[in-house]
């Protein structure tokens, strides 16, 4: 589904990833772990398209197809999404219209026929439910006055609106107290499927528990220095990332 | 009725006046007076800066200006609307000390009072609430000749009465001006909501001036759709306690257009409220000015006072002057003012485009959202709905969003 191979990016001419290395297979959940500031955000934006983190080196391969050579709205009408660690609040641009105008150019992409208004809110109201997001937050300025558990709420509604095959969740569980993250995880719970593939960027393993990760890696300093199996994150939580960076002398 | 001369402006300007009561003569004869001493204002007139009147001053036009204003709708219950003329025959001293903006008028404004010929005057008497809106429309005439009207409108509203009034200025000709003068007195605790709308305006140069007594509330809406040459000044004096004015405006210019926004509010008493929020958006080879005063005065403690104008400049041969200002003589205020002008916001639009919203669609997206958040604050539905549109039209991508909204 997604292979990174020896990925270089730098921000403001600062090299902040020094080759990464991932291979996401369909069906999997991987997760990325590490310090703040280690380059977890910068991978995410890498791969959604964001202007400014420049690529200099190294090649993403998605479903077969070079995914740095596409602009951000065309990977998400092939199945990416990104849900953001930071999403932004946009005054006058209500939630729903704005995903319906998405949803309706990922169909078009895909060849298939714009949904109608009702079908449309019936879809909504559906995934609104699972995730426990008020039907009136859907209808309001995107993520506009929205506290910050259901700003990451409306990150995971939209989310299972669109569907995607290859999820990159940024830090999705920071700031949710436990209740939430755990209705945010059965949210992320129900789109896993054999087709379908997620990269679950964390700083705590706390999330891990709900959703379990096939492997999980170990991003300091922008470079992946472990990677293993869930034990690993437990390892991580109980040692600190401190123990990790000495065992590999970075 | 067309006059067969075409003349300028300032030479349109009789040697004295005739008719109408003693103070009325004596107004215009002293706005005449004071046009004769100073002219029309130039490049060189601080207020007039950014402004491009020379055009105007030199020209030669011809007068037409029969049935303007007109109202559009009945006149609600509750409202009394009288033309100027009937009533300066009939009860001149109804309008006494009136019709004078509060002062000795300059420039256009003093033009518009030593020539205006007929008008409309809205009175809601006092306790009057009345909800269905006011509309009347302002149409310059559809001459190919060169032509000047002169718009005078006065509202007085008594303590405690609520008024809705909708004017719309729309001519499509660039070669004809329209000189307006609409003049707003609020009583105690009165209340106006004041929708104005310069559609497709040719040459306008328009003024309101509103005076408002204790804890009365003002508030002006203004949406400027394009104007080959459109000045707008809003001037509010709050000079009783408590009172409130808030000043809301967009603009959307493109082509060869120039468009100047000016505000002025003055608190002259304690305890008062005013805000003022300009959007714009600038594309092609247009300018847009929006000049904001805000003056405190000594004895007005306890001021607030807050003015902002935000601008999106679409296009590198646009230009825009934005000069937000504050005069504070008093010490125990709150006062905020800002002004931008720049792009969009990169991570909304990123946002946006990572979900799937095709970039140029995105970019339109958030272009409306910026303006129509102010056409948002607008109480009345109807026009809401039409200012819209309006919006809409002069998007791009206006169908697709109106699609989705
Ligand atoms: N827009 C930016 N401009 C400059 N530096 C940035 C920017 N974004 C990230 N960085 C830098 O890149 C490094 C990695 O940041 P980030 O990817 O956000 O880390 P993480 O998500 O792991 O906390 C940090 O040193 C940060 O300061
Ligand atoms: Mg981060």
């Amino acid at each position: 589904m997604l292979k990174i191979e020896d990925l270089h990016v730098e921000v403001d001419g600062k090299p902040i990833l020094k080759g990464i290395n991932l291979d996401i297979e369909a069906g999997q959940v991987h997760a990325i772990m590490g310090p703040n500031g280690s380059g977890k955000s910068t991978l995410a934006y890498a791969l959604a398209g964001r202007e400014g983190y420049e690529v200099t080196k190294g090649s993403v391969l998605y479903k077969g197809q070079d995914l740095l050579e596409m602009a951000p709205e065309l990977r998400a009408a092939e199945g990416v999404f990104l849900g953001f660690q930071y999403p932004v609040a946009i005054p006058g641009v209500s939630n729903i219209y704005f995903l319906k105008a998405a949803l309706n150019a990922i169909r078009k992409h895909r060849g298939e026929d714009p949904l109608d208004a009702i079908d449309f809110m019936k879809l909504s109201k559906q995934k609104a439910a699972l995730v426990q997001l008020p039907d009136e937050l859907t209808k309001r300025s995107v993520n506009d006055g929205f506290s910050g558990g259901e700003k990451k709420r409306n990150e995971i509604y939209q989310m299972a609106m669109l569907e995607p095959s290859l999820a990159v969740l940024d830090e999705t569980d920071s700031g949710l107290d436990i209740d939430a993250l755990k209705v945010v995880a059965q949210g992320v719970n129900g789109l896993r499927g054999p087709d379908r593939a997620l990269l679950v960027i964390t700083h705590y393993q706390r999330l891990l528990d709900y959703i379990v990760p096939d492997v999980v890696h170990v991003l300091i300093n922008g470079q992946i220095v472990r990677t293993g199996d869930k034990d690993l994150a437990k390892r991580l939580e109980k040692e600190g990332y401190s123990e990790v960076r000495d065992a590999t002398q970075l | 009725m067309t006059e067969a001369t075409s003349q300028t402006l300032l030479a349109s300007l009789p040697a004295s006046f005739d008719t109408g009561p003693d103070w009325l003569r004596t107004l215009r004869g002293r706005a005449a007076a004071t046009l004769r001493e100073q002219g029309l204002p130039t490049k060189r007139t601080e207020a007039w800066r950014f402004t491009p009147v020379r055009s105007l001053v030199d020209s030669e036009f011809s007068r037409d200006d029969e049935g303007v204003p007109a109202l559009v709708s009945g006149v609600p219950e509750g409202v009394t609307v009288r033309g100027l003329t009937e009533v300066l025959e009939s009860q001149p001293e109804l309008l006494q000390g009136r019709l004078d903006l509060g002062g000795a008028p300059t420039h256009f404004a003093a033009l518009n009072t030593a020539l205006f010929r007929d008008g409309l005057w809205i009175d809601v008497p006092a306790g009057a609430v009345v909800e269905a809106p006011i509309e009347i429309s302002h149409t310059s005439p559809t001459s190919s000749e060169p032509g000047v009207v002169y718009p005078r409108v006065l509202i007085t509203a008594g303590e405690g009465a609520e008024l809705t009034l909708i004017e719309t200025y729309a001519g499509g000709r660039a070669a004809q001006l329209s000189n307006s003068v609409v003049e707003v007195e609020l009583g105690r605790n009165a209340k106006m909501n004041h929708v104005r709308v310069h559609e497709n305006a040719g040459l306008q140069i328009g003024r309101v001036d509103v005076r408002q007594d204790a804890d009365s509330g003002y508030r002006s809406t203004v949406v400027t759709l394009g104007g080959a040459l459109l000045r707008f000044d809003v001037r509010c004096l709050l000079q009783g306690k408590g009172a409130e004015c808030q000043l809301d405006g967009a603009y959307l210019t493109d082509g060869d257009d120039h468009v100047d926004h000016h505000t002025l509010v003055e608190h002259q008493a304690p305890h008062c409220r005013s805000g003022q929020t300009y959007r714009g958006i600038v594309s092609g080879k247009s300018t847009a000015v929006f000049d904001g005063v805000v003056i405190v005065h000594r004895d007005a403690q306890k001021t607030e006072a807050h003015q902002e104008n935000r601008n999106l400049l679409l296009s590198d041969t646009a230009t825009i002057h934005t000069k937000p200002h504050l005069e504070i003589d008093a010490d125990d205020v709150i006062c905020s003012h800002g002004a931008t002008v720049g792009a969009l916001d990169e991570d909304q639009l990123f946002y946006l485009r990572a979900r799937g919203v095709p970039e140029d669609f995105a970019l339109a997206m958030l272009t409306y959202a910026f303006v129509e958040s102010i056409v948002d604050r607008m109480s009345h539905e109807p026009t809401r709905a039409r200012m819209r549109e309006a919006l809409l039209s002069r998007i791009p991508h206006g169908d697709e969003i109106r699609e989705v909204t």
